[in-house]
């Protein structure tokens, strides 16, 4: 019998270990397309480097998740 | 075989030499761990050359720069980061860039490119520890990614000193308890294997919070240091909108020098 442990990802974020690469890079350009539909909401937002949020020319108010970033 | 858009693009940045190491969420995925990522993320080598020529692969792709600073090594130098987006048919891509990735030591920089060099892969990607260290985040969703992470890696004291997971610590600390004695002091967390599940629990809580907050100081130094530039920005991106990047690029440095500094007190 399987123990239980400390999960952190779900199954099927963990299944990718049994993908061929293929099938991989279909899952993944799949996932981009589907994320697409955020493109808006994160328009100023950064996910990487120092800089949180870029400045439009109308700035909306910001809110805690939005300055969020990897650092 | 479809190639995915993220590693046609690591593999044109280092045509004929190795310029670039795919980084962040991309690079999980290249451990097969969970696509949670929309954005392209790469440590570049801090000279010239490989700076023109991922300019280059980016100008063919119709690529625009994002607020941030130029990618020019006098800024990537000080912890800056770079950033540009163009579509696809199907995408918008974002590909943003540093060489002085946060929380890796110039030591271990370096031995980063020894070990890209020596295993010439097709598309490098950054190993487990290095993630590891680039996912402390201010975000509480990277450190379920360091949890996953941290169970790829061999090493046992690597183990000790990257897992978020108490069992797992717990586990091996009684495999290995003078290796853990040994690490105390490089992860003070560990100090609390001892005190069962639960109080381990509250500690590795308090250690994430701590690093979060750490990077969320990080950040606010550059936030402040980048004020000038933010406020000019929209008038400057306006001006090179229309512009071929490499001309936008060679307009955005003259605009950068005096409202951004190279280097932001206390960041390094």
């Amino acid at each position: 019998m399987r123990a239980v442990r400390d999960e952190f990802l779900s199954e099927e974020d963990l299944d990718l270990r049994n993908l061929t690469d293929e099938e991989l890079v279909a899952y993944w350009n799949q996932w981009l397309e589907q994320a697409q539909a955020t493109n808006a909401a994160d328009a100023h937002t950064y996910s990487h480097g120092v800089f949180a949020y870029a400045p439009p020319a109308k700035r909306l108010p910001l809110v805690a998740e939005d300055r969020s970033t990897y650092g | 075989m479809s190639a995915n858009v993220y590693q046609e693009l690591t593999q044109a940045f280092n045509a004929g030499r190795l310029r670039a190491i795919l980084s962040s969420g991309q690079a999980v995925v290249m451990h097969r761990l969970a696509v949670m990522s929309k954005d392209g993320d790469w440590i570049l080598r801090e000279d010239s050359e490989a700076l023109a020529h991922v300019l280059g692969v980016l100008e063919e792709r119709g690529a625009r720069y994002r607020f941030g600073a130029p990618l020019d090594t006098r800024w990537l130098a000080g912890g800056w980061s770079s950033h540009f987006e163009f579509r696809t048919d199907s995408l918008r891509v974002r590909t943003d860039f540093v060489t002085r990735p946060p929380r890796i030591t110039p030591t271990s920089l370096q031995a980063l490119w020894v070990r890209a060099e020596a295993d010439a892969k097709p598309v490098p990607f950054a190993d487990v520890i290095t993630l590891v260290e680039l996912k402390k985040t201010n975000r509480e969703r990277d450190y379920a990614v360091i949890g996953e992470l941290a169970r790829l890696i061999d090493d046992p004291a690597e183990c000790l000193l990257q897992s978020r997971s108490a069992r797992d610590l717990i586990a091996l600390a009684r495999k290995q308890p003078a290796l853990l004695d040994r690490l105390v002091s490089k992860r003070p967390v560990l100090r609390h294997v001892r005190d069962g599940r639960d109080g381990l629990e509250v500690a590795l809580d308090a250690e994430r919070r701590e690093l979060m907050h750490a990077n969320e100081r990080r950040l606010q130094l550059y936030l402040d240091a980048a004020q000038v530039w933010m406020d000019a920005w929209p008038r400057i991106a306006a001006g090179i909108a229309d512009m071929p990047l490499r001309e936008a690029h060679a307009t955005l440095v003259t605009h950068a020098g005096g409202r951004l500094p190279f280097q932001v007190e206390s960041a390094s």
